[in-house]
């Protein structure tokens, strides 16, 4: 707890043991409580009953089983589920973690403004008070040099510290020293969040293992407001999320404090510390947790909240299979929303319209959620899903539209908010990351009731979702013909149109507004564009639904699916990318921008005599990569696995879902030392291979330029670049027994 | 994310694998022309052919290449009309 008007901070400590829930047969029951009443980390067993899931109606037997120690819950849970075959039982409520649910039965929350101390402790205002004020938090920044190495740099395994830097003092001298000058600045500026960029792989651990080195104990070296010890909560982990392997390094928590490791956390550059502090007092997860968590996790939290408030309780395992169906209707029903291909070239006078959370307003308003999806109450309910006749309840609200519909009105009103003229800018930069906050909370709960995992979701709510979209998208596309637009291009929740005649102005406002009404769901006029460029795909030349540029009338760019949105473009691909678009912001229609195409092609090739020329900063030449699996399962050998190669050889280990960076040095080479240079180990003064990054070059100007004819055969033609003519990939005679990483000594001197 | 049947497009392109080798003993290069007309045409009308999500997928493709073509005769051209 801290004190708003001193600023201290002190440790409030109530004892707390949540049972959980054991529901069964009677006769299963009451053997399980005489078993578990014997064993010594079982504090009671106290028999009962409720309707603990939503699909309930009747009233079942419960046993609530409270452990010995909290830690012993999720083990205690496992005994039980063995107990009675993995079938005869379903636990409730064991993976909410204690915090969870002291806070939710005692009607507290993270960051809640309280009176009282102890078990009297008292939230002044509810968790979902939009206007609140801020908590007041010091946070400073921490970064660690390691003795003469630049940072991003591999050190020496027994490289000593240089410097620390806490906040805006800057820590030097004999390492010992230093460690403890570190701990008597943490005490005297005493900040709340430690933010780092890569923390929880670099800074911290290093801290620790030099702590460790220099004999500190971890009671004189804490870098929280507690003691604790110098490994990590967490182990470091790869993942698989939306079709990409992610890398998740180990955590360090302090406790008492909150670290924000930047490089660790999907949610932190997006939401900054108000979108998260509005996220953890949402969820009631801690900072600590949300801010390594996806936004799902906290979207799952917040659904937990709900389920408890409206006396139900949180499943352990979700035992829910998909209903039996029939192949045509698993085709009818397994679909996304409408998506059409944009006609390629530059277009002017388009205005976007988009749905502000189109899928969870419908959600909302069509009262979708597992329990509340072809219920047995309501057979005749008039709110059937477009094709597919799924029927929503009509007699009670539903869990996913409960827990979103105050997401979707806090939303509204921090937009509304934004609009008030005067607002001061540090509160509208605050809202703005709580508005990003909750955007990326909302797509994740749509995304939930398709996942096998999540508690409540189903997979029959994900398909209504969509058709219930189709169908919307499929009646305005008439509606905004009726309006005097054709229709330009159409993604799920967003419309491209131009009126069809440019002599009789519409009113885009007016049109949002009137369709906002008709099919009673916010529909948001974006802007009118000067231009926009819809691109074509390399293989068969129509347009790319999400890949396209254009200039806003209010003079903003709206760039999807270019170089430089994608993280492995170099710097100097994406100046280039830069300079085409500062040029064509001069144009100020279609036509304009087909003027400038000679100029931009002018600029290319600047680029590419400047390029030619070899001496292109190398820094700016870096590529990166995120590694799809682990380096030993690499089978070709590609610039990635060089690059990895590199690193393994110098002593740096990637993982799965973890980037490398590398310069091309040659890209026809088969030794992993010639072919690239991993950024660790760059010196300033490689030679770049040439060819490879014209080449890049030609395929960025493609995508930006091929509407108007551009291709990469012709820039390479006319800047000479020599391509080798294409081969097979390089693959071992001895795979798939063999990896590319293991053995790389077999393509040295190849 | 919770998707089992494959979606339109992608039961489009495995499709159009198959058409590789009818297109391998096309002699004439009008004729291959042609070919990519249709493979074109095809592709076209992605979205409405996912709208209709009719289990017939040769219904949906011929629909697609059908339109293309007429909308191209109506035109009086061999170049692409403007989608969709």
């Amino acid at each position: 707890m801290k004190e708003r008007r001193t600023g201290r901070v002190r440790r409030t400590a109530v004892e707390y043991r949540p049972p959980f829930l054991v529901s069964g047969p009677r006769e299963a029951l009451t053997p399980l409580a005489r078993r578990l009443a014997a064993l010594p980390v079982v504090a009671s067993v106290t028999p009962g009953t409720g309707r603990p899931s939503l699909f309930d109606r009747r009233v079942r037997p419960l046993l609530s089983v409270t452990p010995e120690r909290n830690a012993g819950r999720r083990a205690l849970a496992r005994t039980v589920d063995a107990l009675g075959g993995y079938e005869t039982f379903t636990l409730y409520d064991v993976d909410l973690t204690p915090p969870q649910l002291y806070h939710l039965g005692h009607a507290l929350y993270p960051f809640a403004p309280v009176v009282g101390r102890g078990p009297e402790l008292c939230a002044t205002e509810p968790a979902e008070t939009v206007d609140y004020a801020t908590p007041p938090l010091r946070v400073a920044r921490l970064e660690v040099r390691i003795a003469g190495e630049r940072r991003g740099r591999i050190p020496p395994p027994d490289g000593r510290l240089g410097s620390v830097r806490l906040g805006d003092v800057t820590l030097e001298g004999p390492e010992d020293d230093l460690l403890r000058a570190l701990v008597n600045e943490l005490a005297r500026s005493d900040p709340d969040i430690l933010l780092t960029q890569g923390g929880d792989s670099f800074d911290l651990p290093w801290l620790y293992r030099r702590a460790a080195a220099c004999g500190l104990t971890p009671a004189e070296f804490t870098l929280g407001r507690e003691r604790v010890g110098f490994r990590p909560s967490r182990p470091a982990r790869s993942f698989e999320s939306y079709g990409r392997v992610l890398h998740r390094s180990a955590s360090y928590p302090l406790p008492g404090r909150f670290h924000i490791d930047r490089e660790n956390s999907f949610l932190y550059d997006d939401a900054e510390i108000a979108g998260l502090v509005d996220a953890s007092r949402l969820s009631r997860l801690s900072l600590a947790t949300v801010v390594r968590q996806s936004p799902g996790t906290c979207f799952t939290a917040m659904e937990m909240a709900q389920a408890l408030s409206l006396g139900a309780h949180v499943p352990w395992k979700k035992n829910r299979p998909e209903d039996f169906r029939r192949g045509d209707h698993l085709v009818q029903a397994d679909r996304g929303g409408v998506i059409f291909l944009p006609p390629v070239g530059v277009h002017d006078h388009v205005d976007e319209f988009d749905f502000a959370s189109l899928y969870p307003h419908i959600m909302v308003r069509k009262n979708l959620s597992a329990e509340t999806l072809e219920c047995r109450c309501c057979p005749k309910s008039p709110i059937r899903a477009p094709g597919l006749g799924y029927r929503s309840c009509t007699r009670r609200v539903g869990l996913i539209p409960r827990a979103l519909a105050p997401l979707l009105a806090r939303r509204l009103a921090y937009k509304a908010a934004l609009k008030r003229p005067g607002i001061p800018t540090e509160e509208a930069t605050r809202l703005k990351r709580r508005v990003k906050m909750l955007k990326w909370i909302l797509v994740t709960a749509f995304g939930y009731q398709g996942y096998r995992n999540a508690r409540f979701g189903r997979i029959e709510c994900h398909e209504a979702i969509n058709a219930y979209a189709r169908a919307l998208l499929a009646a305005l596309l008439p509606e905004a013909e009726r309006a005097g637009y054709s229709v330009v291009h159409g993604i799920v929740d967003s419309l491209w149109l131009r009126p069809l005649s440019l002599d009789r102005p519409l009113d885009p406002e007016r049109f949002a507004e009137e369709m906002s009404a008709r099919f009673d769901l916010p529909l948001g006029y974006e802007g009118r564009y000067r231009w926009i460029v819809f691109l074509p795909a390399v293989t068969h030349g129509l347009g790319v639904p999400n890949r396209y540029y254009g200039l806003y009338e209010h003079g903003e760019f709206k760039l999807r699916g270019i170089g430089g949105r994608r993280h492995d473009t170099p710097v100097a691909v994406r100046r280039f990318e830069g300079e085409v678009l500062s040029l064509f912001r001069r144009a100020r229609d279609a036509d304009g921008v087909r003027a400038l195409l000679p100029q931009a092609l002018a600029r290319a090739d600047l680029f590419a005599a400047r390029l030619a020329a070899g001496d292109w900063p190398v820094d700016e030449l870096l590529i990166s990569h995120r590694i799809g699996q682990e380096p030993e399962a690499f089978v070709t050998f590609t610039d990635s696995v060089a690059a990895l190669r590199q690193l393994a050889d110098a002593g740096a280990r990637r993982g799965a879902g973890e980037f490398v960076r590398f310069v091309l040095l040659d890209r026809e080479s088969r030794s992993f030392r010639h072919r690239v240079r991993a950024a660790e180990l760059l010196t300033g003064d490689e030679r770049y291979d040439r060819e490879a990054y014209l080449d890049l070059l030609a395929r960025d100007a493609e995508t930006l330029l091929a509407p108007f004819g551009v291709d990469r055969e012709m820039l390479r033609r006319r800047w000479d670049v020599v391509v080798a003519p294409p081969r097979e990939r390089y693959r071992s005679p001895e795979r798939p027994s063999q990896s590319a990483l293991a053995s790389a000594s077999v393509y040295e001197g190849s | 994310m919770g998707r089992t049947a494959p979606t339109y497009r992608q039961a489009l392109e495995e499709r159009m694998k198959r058409w590789d080798e009818f297109a391998r003993l096309l002699t004439t290069p009008e004729e291959r022309e042609a070919f990519e007309l249709v493979r074109t045409g095809a592709r076209r009308y992605a979205a409405q052919a996912t709208y209709v999500g009719s289990p017939d997928l040769l219904e949906s493709i011929l629909l697609s290449v059908l339109t293309d073509l007429a909308a191209r005769l109506r035109a009086g051209t061999t170049a692409r009309p403007s989608p969709p």
